[in-house]
């Protein structure tokens, strides 16, 4: 099998430290939170107006901890957003993706060349995987600024042995939703939609591969890309599709959204590399969002600090030509 | 012959005209216009601390100054066809005393511009690297526009405008317009899409530039027939 054994990372439950400010509040404190009292008490599942909400509190991985890297102030994680299909501005999305939008219930499918082609509810998946880890990773956009940022979710390579993909699938291609109604962006048509990211089967069974539905330990933010998005943390910000609805397993390489609105600039790979200049902007450095006037651009790594993990994944890949 | 100053006297707005006139030829009203919207970040940024400006707050400053110089480039170049268009508006002639001072606050702000993306983007080392080793063609633009601007805003002191002479110094300034043509394609490509808010700065200039074109052909054509 291509999946390495993601269990020996997780954790009793009382390694979690509990004094980590962004850690998981009761379920019910953040509903209140989010002052959605009344609006909830309409819906079939009271309470959940959107996100998924099965598998909180998820637990620390040892892998990824807080320790290491210092997370971005949360007002900045879900005020600072490219959600194209909410508005271009950075602030437009946590405004136009809580308006009505509805992520719960939300159904994701499994497709194409698998043997267990599904479709599952978010909530009852997070069952079925076994709940959510929580990780710390650093997260590089395309737009040269970057954040730290604690998700909580699961490994992909969890969701891609539910499916049990055919020996011809090569690549995955992940799509977000269409619901031009609810998306200003959709109904403008900034880009074209339903957005698309692609990943290799190599690269999706990767350790480092996530499906998030949480970050700070609450569900996912609407604006964030609930009720589950992918994160790939050595690659660029866009390729970490939002609010997925579907994933098929296919024998060609899909075409992403970005890569067929302008392929000179962004390619399939989008991996974080510092020596390959953006043709409008070099990516050598990065602004630290939250990092306030002064001393608050850093050098980039290459893929994004996780070079040991996942160099072996391009050795022989010309990385200037296929960017 | 049509004026704008005698249609707003038919709907009984002279008095507003004439105040409008008055404020434009002071000299403090036309600072303030001039300062006061590059000081607006300062309202996000301090006054209600909004997270999303906080978030790179020299990014917002960045994007807000190359903003304001492009809007007072785009501005002062209206100027001349308004004059050449309603040659018996007082406000269009009052505008046209404050030329140097727009034109030259363009400049301005267009250095501070550049001051912020040195700041922010790593010095002069990123800016070499862009502009020359790698060059980005919105980058070099920006550098070959605001260059531009420097060499009028320097030009602009009454001791050069009098030493190059008249003639000489109207053919170079006539590089305003390439400063500009380089700002719009510099304004474009700083974005992913295509920003909307170029075709508000520069569309009305290019309105006024068409129809002053077809002005100056028709007064010429009145003065000089054409052979044939
Ligand atoms: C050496 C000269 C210049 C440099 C290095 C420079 C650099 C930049 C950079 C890097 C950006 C994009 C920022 C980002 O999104 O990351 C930008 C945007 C911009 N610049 Fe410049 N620039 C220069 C000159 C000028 C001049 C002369 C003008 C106008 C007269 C100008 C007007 C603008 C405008 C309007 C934007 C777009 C802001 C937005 O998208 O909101 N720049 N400039």
């Amino acid at each position: 099998m291509l999946i390495r054994s993601p269990k020996s990372w997780e954790i009793s439950a009382s390694t979690v430290t509990p004094e980590a400010l962004y850690h998981a509040r009761p379920r019910r404190e953040f509903l209140r939170t989010l002052g959605v009292g009344l609006a909830g008490a309409a819906l079939a599942r009271p309470g959940a107006l959107f996100g998924a909400t099965a598998g909180f509190p998820s637990k620390e991985n040892p892998l990824y901890p807080a320790a290491k890297l210092k997370p971005t102030a949360e007002e900045y994680v879900t005020v600072y957003n490219n959600f194209y299909e909410f508005g271009t501005g950075k602030d437009e999305p946590k405004v136009n993706a809580n308006k009505g939008w509805k992520t719960d219930p939300w159904t994701i499918e499994l497709a194409g060349l698998v043997n267990q082609p599904a479709k599952f509810d978010v909530n009852d998946l997070v069952k079925k995987i076994g709940g959510l880890e929580e990780r710390i990773y650093r997260f590089r956009c395309v737009e040269a600024w970057s954040m730290v940022i604690p998700w909580d979710g699961f490994p992909l390579a969890k969701l891609v042995a539910l499916a049990d993909p055919k020996p011809e699938a090569k690549y995955l291609k992940l799509t977000s939703f269409n619901d031009p109604k609810s998306a200003i962006g959709q109904r403008q048509g900034n880009l074209e939609y339903p957005y698309v990211e692609g990943l290799r089967l190599d690269e999706a069974t990767h350790e480092l591969a996530f499906m998030a539905t949480g970050l700070f330990g609450k569900p996912l933010p609407n604006q964030n890309g609930a009720p589950i998005r992918l994160v790939t943390p050595w690659k660029y910000g866009f390729k970490n599709i939002k609010s997925v609805v579907k994933i098929e397993f296919t024998a060609t390489q899909p075409k992403n959204t970005w890569q067929a609105m302008a392929a000179n600039e962004y390619g399939f790979y989008a991996n974080v590399n510092p020596k390959v200049d953006h043709p409008r902007w070099s990516q050598a450095s990065e602004q630290i969002i939250g990092g306030g006037f002064f001393a608050s651009r850093q050098a980039t790594l290459m893929f994004n600090g996780y070079e040991k993990e996942v160099a072996s994944l391009y050795k022989g890949l010309d990385l200037a030509k296929n960017f | 012959m049509f004026s704008v100053a005698s249609c707003f006297r038919e709907a009984q707005l002279q008095p507003v005209v004439v105040f409008l006139e008055k404020l434009l030829r002071s000299k403090p009203v036309i600072w303030t216009l001039l300062i006061l919207p590059g000081l607006w970040p300062l309202w996000p940024l301090l006054v209600t601390r909004s997270p999303a400006a906080g978030a790179d707050p020299l990014k917002l400053i960045l994007h807000h100054l190359g903003f304001i110089a492009c809007v007072l480039l785009a501005t002062v170049l209206t100027f001349t066809p308004l004059r050449v268009l309603f040659p018996r508006w007082g406000v269009a002639f009052a505008l046209n005393r404050h030329r140097r001072l727009v034109g030259v606050a363009s400049f301005a702000y267009a250095l501070l511009h550049l001051t912020a993306y040195l700041m922010h983007e790593g010095g002069f080392r990123t800016l070499i690297h862009d502009a020359f080793e790698q060059p980005k063609f919105f980058i070099v633009a920006g550098l070959v526009a605001f260059t531009i601007l420097l060499v009028l805003a320097v030009t602009s002191v009454n001791a050069l405008i009098r030493r190059l002479g008249g003639r000489r110094w109207k053919n170079l300034h006539r590089l305003v317009y390439v400063a500009a043509a380089l700002a719009v394609y510099h304004q474009i490509y700083a974005r992913k899409l295509f920003p909307v808010q170029v075709l508000w700065i520069f569309g009305p200039l290019g309105l006024l530039e068409i129809a002053r074109v077809i002005r100056q052909q028709q007064t010429a054509g009145g003065r000089v027939k054409p052979a044939g």
